[in-house]
Formats: structure tokens, C-alpha cells, sequence
């Protein structure tokens, strides 16, 4: 009778023991889903304003420093308005901008960044804007300095968006501004530290090289600057991997601009429609 | 039910500390504090494997969605130290722990028999952190030493929690 109570109980904790690992990796692995679970959404609402305001502190005591990179910011932009011959725009206060502009396919709003996960491969942050902002899902973070992470679940006031810094994040970057386009990731290791990878061999660089975003994806516009190269080494004797110094330190965010690709649903809609002419080619 | 009411709400302050680590303790991609394992291990042996694990679900749960920000990651990890928590407890403390209703404690035991269940139970959970974050995308040297200082910073973390959760006049 004991050993059979004892059986029935040991089977009982593998059930168990299998269900909540199984639940556990589904919700790991299908990350866009669990964080699109409403329960999610309040959890993001809560890291924002609870952690977010911690952060808040740190970012006032620093302001000093911020305010004089957005001066000098904003020194260089007018320059390069003023070079284009747009003297309007040069002297403006810029008012019109404040809530969003359209470039090309792009639509472009200011949002703030209230809280940066970094505790391992897998980093996120929560920006301070969401539906009612207008923010959609898979639009892009960048700021002048290069890419920060792409959105992945919108609450109404809070959006959580996977960091450039996890390992399962990749953005399409080209060497120079018309050299070869390959992968970048982030190192792993440095909050300015990424990798550029399969570049093939008979394409020539230096150390020094900036590399820019190639535009081949639908999330990011074409040209952003990323960092310059570093180091390179051969992989398995057919492509380089290069280290790059990215332009943007991933420590120090705070004002980042969200750009969505207006013509991104008729992208996905034409992929859709070629994945299902596909299938039903083969059948 | 004093000494439960009392676990609980320990319990609960370290769950909070586990939070305040994740978002504050940042110090470097190589390094993982967590004290969630040894909280496990320091539930009373009242609970069986099955509620252990139940808890340790919850915790890791929790604190995934208020603080890590990745959802199942530690949740993941977790849960096989509560499976694994009282074969340690009877492996290295006594066999009869679990029947007397007993629990461990550092006065108890003795400081290695703890650190070195402490050690067991931090392995085991750092194995699956580190490789299910990240592990397979990033070298295997990276994962090494990331496991190893996560490992000794996790240890020596986790004795002052134990020492908080273990009194040895509980009820």
C-alpha cells in the first residue's frame, strides 16, 4: 500500500514536473505572445512606473551631461539643414516635429526609454508611449547614434521592445555605404559591442570603416549609422566576422526616436501571399 | 504557524530582494545573481516536491514578470530544484529530515553540508539559466565563465538568505 502511494506520487511530481517545464519553454520560446498576454501588458505598466522611476533619479543626475549632448545634437542638425539650403527649418523651433513626421515609407516619433533590462542575453526595455501614441508593434527604436530594439508588445501607455542587446536580435547592416550587407549582432559581452557577420571574403574594409544600416529589412530605414569597424577574423575559410564599436553606448538611453515602416503590413501581406503560393506549389 | 507565518513572510522580503538584484545588480553580462535556488531549498520539508515545485513556479513566475522582464526564463531554471531539493536535503543533511518534519540549518548541519547544498542547488539552476539565455547563440568559453562567477557570486549570496530562512528555532 505505501509503495503504491509512493509510485502514484512519484508520477505524479514527473506530471507536474513536465507540465510547468513545458509551460515554462512555451512562454520562452513564443515571447511575442506571452508578452502580448494582458497580464504581460500591467507587468510592463508596473516595471515602467515602479522600476522606471528609480531610473528616473539616475537619469536627473546626469541631465547635465544629456543636455549637452542634445545641444551639440542639435548644433550639428542645424548645420546639416542649413547645408541643404533649408533655412526655415534651421532657425525653427521645430515644433511640428514634436509628435511625429513622415520620411518616405517611414514615420518617425520622439518616445522615452523608462526602463533598460540588462541582467543577461536576453535584454529588453519599456518605453514611456503605447497605443495611444500611436506605437505599433515591430516598429524600430533608434537614435542619431544607431539602433536600440525592435517593439514587440504595445500596453496602452507602456511598450516593451527586445533590446539590440539579446542574443535572438539581428539587424541587416552593410559596410560602408555600399559595401556588403550581412547580420550584425550584439557581442554578448560589451554594451557597445557588436558583431558583423557573414561578409564574404573578396569584399575589402579597414579598420575605421563605419557600417550603417543596409535598409534590406522592413523595421529599420536604410543609412542609419551603427559604429566603425574593428577587428575582423575568417569563419571556416568562406566569410569575415568583424568586431564593431557601435556608436551608441546601450548603457546611456534615454531619448530614442520609433520609426514604423508605413508600408510594412502590405510587405508581410505580400510574404504571406508568396509563402502560401509556395505551399500550394507544392502540394 | 507562527514559524509558517514567519517563512512566508521572509519568503517574500528575499523574493523582493531577487527583484531589486535583477533590475539593480547589473554589474556585467558574465554575472547572474540570483538567490531564487536557495530560497527553494529553505522551503520547509512540510511541503512536499509537488507544492515545492508549485511555489517555486510561482516565485520564478513573479519575478519574471515584475522584474526580469523575460518571461519563463526563470521559471525554467527553478523548478527542477524544487524536484531535486529533497533528494539533496536527504543526500547530505539526514535521510529522516522529511519524515521528523525537521528542517535543515546552518547550526544544525554545519556551514559545508549547507554551502555545499547550496552549491548543488545554484548548479543546477545556473546550467539551465545560462544555456536556455543565450547559451547556445553565444561560445561556449563565454557560457563557461559566465556559469562559473554567476556559481561563486550565487553561493556566497545565498548563505546569508539561508541563514535568514534556516533559523534553527523555528517552529
Amino acid at each position: 500500500m505505501l509503495r503504491g502511494t509512493k509510485i502514484v506520487r512519484t508520477i505524479l511530481n514527473a506530471a507536474i514536473f513536465v507540465f510547468l517545464e513545458v509551460a515554462a519553454l512555451n512562454m520562452l520560446s513564443s515571447s511575442q505572445s506571452a508578452h502580448n498576454f494582458f497580464l504581460a501588458k500591467y507587468s510592463h505598466a508596473f516595471m515602467g512606473k515602479v522600476w522606471g522611476m528609480t531610473q528616473g533619479v539616475r537619469y536627473y543626475a546626469s541631465l547635465r551631461k544629456v543636455n549637452d549632448a542634445l545641444s551639440e545634437e542639435n548644433f550639428y542638425l542645424r548645420l546639416r539643414l542649413l547645408s541643404r539650403g533649408d533655412e526655415a527649418a534651421a532657425t525653427g523651433s521645430g515644433e511640428d516635429l514634436l509628435t511625429a513626421a513622415e520620411i518616405g515609407s517611414f514615420r518617425y516619433s520622439p518616445a522615452t526609454i523608462v526602463k533598460v533590462g540588462r541582467t543577461g542575453q536576453r535584454n529588453y526595455v519599456i518605453i514611456g508611449s503605447g497605443s495611444e501614441d500611436g506605437v505599433l508593434p515591430q516598429s524600430g527604436i533608434i537614435t542619431p547614434n544607431g539602433v536600440v530594439g525592435i517593439v514587440d508588445a504595445v500596453g496602452k501607455h507602456y511598450s516593451y521592445a527586445i533590446s539590440f542587446m539579446n542574443a535572438e536580435v539581428n539587424v541587416s547592416a552593410r559596410l560602408g555605404r555600399e559595401g556588403a550587407v550581412g547580420p550584425m549582432v550584439w557581442d554578448g559581452k560589451r554594451t557597445h559591442g557588436a558583431l558583423l557577420k557573414e561578409i564574404p571574403l573578396q569584399f575589402k574594409f579597414q579598420p575605421g570603416d563605419t557600417v550603417f544600416t543596409s535598409g534590406h529589412s522592413s523595421i529599420f530605414p536604410s543609412d542609419i549609422p551603427l559604429g566603425i569597424v574593428g577587428t575582423s577574423r575568417i569563419v571556416n575559410g568562406a566569410t569575415y566576422e568583424i568586431t564593431v564599436d557601435l556608436f551608441q553606448d546601450m548603457a546611456a538611453l534615454r531619448y530614442v526616436t520609433l520609426v514604423t515602416n508605413m508600408g510594412q503590413r502590405e510587405i508581410e501581406d505580400l510574404e504571406r501571399q508568396e509563402e502560401e503560393g509556395m505551399k500550394d506549389k507544392k502540394k | 504557524m507562527l514559524g509558517r507565518a514567519d517563512f512566508i513572510i521572509k519568503y517574500l522580503i528575499l523574493a523582493l530582494i531577487q527583484m531589486l538584484l535583477c533590475n539593480y545588480a547589473n554589474f556585467s553580462p558574465y554575472l547572474t545573481l540570483s538567490i531564487l535556488p536557495v530560497m527553494v531549498l529553505c522551503i520547509p520539508t512540510k511541503a512536499n516536491t509537488t507544492w515545492a515545485m508549485l511555489i517555486a513556479f510561482v516565485t520564478a513566475l513573479a519575478i519574471d514578470f515584475l522584474a526580469g522582464g523575460v518571461i519563463g526564463l526563470n521559471a525554467l531554471a527553478l523548478v527542477p530544484v524544487a524536484l531535486i531539493r529533497r533528494p539533496v536535503c536527504d543526500s547530505i543533511f539526514d535521510k529522516e529530515l522529511a519524515v521528523r518534519g525537521d528542517d535543515f540549518s546552518i547550526r544544525k548541519y554545519g556551514m559545508p553540508k549547507v554551502v555545499f547544498a547550496i552549491f548543488l542547488v545554484q548548479t543546477l539552476f545556473l546550467l539551465i539559466y545560462v544555456t536556455a539565455d543565450g547559451g547556445v547563440q553565444r561560445p561556449f568559453s563565454f557560457s563557461l565563465v559566465r556559469f562559473a562567477l554567476s556559481l561563486v557570486a550565487g553561493v556566497l549570496l545565498s548563505i546569508p538568505a539561508a541563514a535568514v530562512l534556516t533559523p534553527d528555532d523555528r517552529v
